[in-house]
């Protein structure tokens, strides 16, 4: 198959990643962290080793405050449900998924209440604004995307988290679509949290999310249970991790992960950025060409985007067009509304929802061209035109 | 031979303590920490065979938190 659906999970993951997995199931997955055998301090030992790796690519110096979770909506729940309470407010971008707006929305019936700033296509200086604007004096949290998971667009989170340490709220960023396709660092920056999928541009597995505490305040834990530590002791530890890791990890997934971002390491971050913004522009620049075709945003550079397309088809359901490339090209995507319903309304597809195409490491210009034909052809066949 | 054990809350801040020290050239090796040792049980140590003055020293001044340590001649 022809594997465009990178931004919901990387396919293929790297054969690193393959074997990281074996090894586990294979050689020593016992449980990490509560037993002192060989294999188990081993375990505990590529635990470790993926919280270094994920402090390197993020740019801290504390690999304790990265916590392991099972995606990562489970880390923006930590987050969201963990920080907010009874008569807070907190603010979201127009472009957020519903793993930020649905935990929100679950907490206005306990008496929490959220604003949503508009963002404002190509205009930081007008998000930023609109960002200000929504602050009032019981704000606590800002949480927005790096960007969009559905047109790839960026928000300009260096400057939201500038304003945020203005106002002294905290600053949590979701970088599921950006972690490991562009580089961002909690040194160089006002943010709180950062929250990420493991299985995305990390090219980990499955069952595998973040989130990296970069704040003295700490939310409280939506989890307590056994974490191999302070057994007698009946409240849940303090310390980081085990405040917010409780039970037996998915070792055989960190193990993965960690294989994940050290290929992303070895490969540096910089050179994949580029490389998948050249293939995203290509593939921009032939959709561009095909008459019938609908692209929702400019042609994607660095400075505004990451390598995300979404586009339709004139007179075609994009689920349509996704199934008619999965049936007749071989080709996957996926169409809908990508659990972004903010995003789409701010682009004005709320109601056909649109194709999406993300590139990866993987990604050939062979698969461009074939994607780009392979639309060509369905709008010939359709005999679609473009609109007027 | 008696040797040092260096005891801290959690497997995290033991395979901390034991990459810095290995990176300032002390090997060490982490186990669990022996019951009889622990007010509050369940925790990992570092063991080593010298060195625990200068080991205690780098892990201080690396922010890491220790519980205590012990002589120990059965480990």
């Amino acid at each position: 198959m022809i594997y465009f659906d990178n931004g919901a999970t990387t396919f293929p993951k790297p054969v690193s990643v393959k074997n990281a997995v074996n090894s586990v199931l294979s050689n020593y997955g016992a449980n990490p962290g509560r037993s002192g055998h060989k294999m188990s301090v081993k375990s505990s030992e590529i635990i470790y080793e993926c919280r270094e790796n994920i402090s390197k690519l993020f740019g801290t110096d504390n690999p304790e405050k990265v916590i392991f979770t099972i995606n990562c909506t489970a880390a923006l729940n930590t987050v969201i449900k963990g920080v907010l309470k009874r008569g807070d407010h907190a603010v979201i971008s127009s472009l957020e998924h519903n793993a930020v707006v649905r935990p929100l929305e679950f907490l206005t019936k306990n008496g929490v209440e959220y604003s949503v700033a508009d963002y404002v296509p190509y205009d930081d200086e007008a998000t930023i604004d609109n960002f200000r604007q929504a602050i009032k004096s019981n704000t606590k949290l800002v949480i927005c995307t790096h960007a969009s998971n559905v047109f790839g667009v960026k928000l300009p989170v260096e400057r939201i988290g500038a304003l945020c340490k203005i106002y002294g709220i905290l600053f949590c960023v979701d970088v599921a679509q950006t972690a490991g396709v562009i580089p961002i660092s909690l040194k160089d920056n006002y943010i709180d949290f950062i929250c990420a999928a493991g299985h995305k541009g990390l090219y980990g597995p499955m069952g595998t999310g973040l989130l990296v505490i970069n704040s003295d305040t700490l939310p409280d834990g939506l989890v307590q249970g056994g974490t191999g530590s302070d057994s007698a002791n009946t409240q849940q530890p303090e310390a980081l991790p085990d405040k917010y890791e409780s039970g037996t990890p998915n070792l055989p997934g960190i193990a993965g992960l960690n294989a994940g971002i050290k290929y992303i390491l070895r490969k540096d971050i910089n050179r994949i950025s580029d490389y998948e913004m050249t293939l995203s522009q290509k593939l921009y620049d032939q959709l561009n060409l095909i008459d019938g075709v609908i692209l929702y945003t400019k042609r994607p550079e660095k400075r505004w985007s990451v390598p995300v397309i979404s586009f339709n088809i004139n007179n075609l359901d994009s689920e349509e067009v996704s199934e008619i490339l999965n049936r007749k090209f071989n080709i996957a995507v996926r169409a809908g509304l990508h659990c972004a319903p903010l995003a789409h309304k701010s682009f004005g597809t709320i109601e056909t929802g649109t194709v999406r195409a993300v590139v990866s490491t993987f990604t050939t210009v062979n698969d461009i061209n074939y994607f780009a034909n392979s639309v060509r052809k369905i709008c010939y066949d359709n005999k679609i035109k473009k609109r007027n | 031979m008696e040797r040092n054990l260096i005891m801290f809350s959690s497997v995290t801040f033991a395979m901390k303590g034991k990459n810095i020290l290995m990176k300032n050239n002390i090997f060490s090796k982490v186990v669990r920490t022996p019951m009889y040792l622990q007010n509050k049980s369940c925790g990992y140590s570092l063991i080593l065979n010298n060195d625990i003055d200068k080991a205690m020293g780098i892990l201080r001044s690396n922010g890491i938190s220790v519980l205590g340590t012990a002589a120990v001649d059965r480990l």
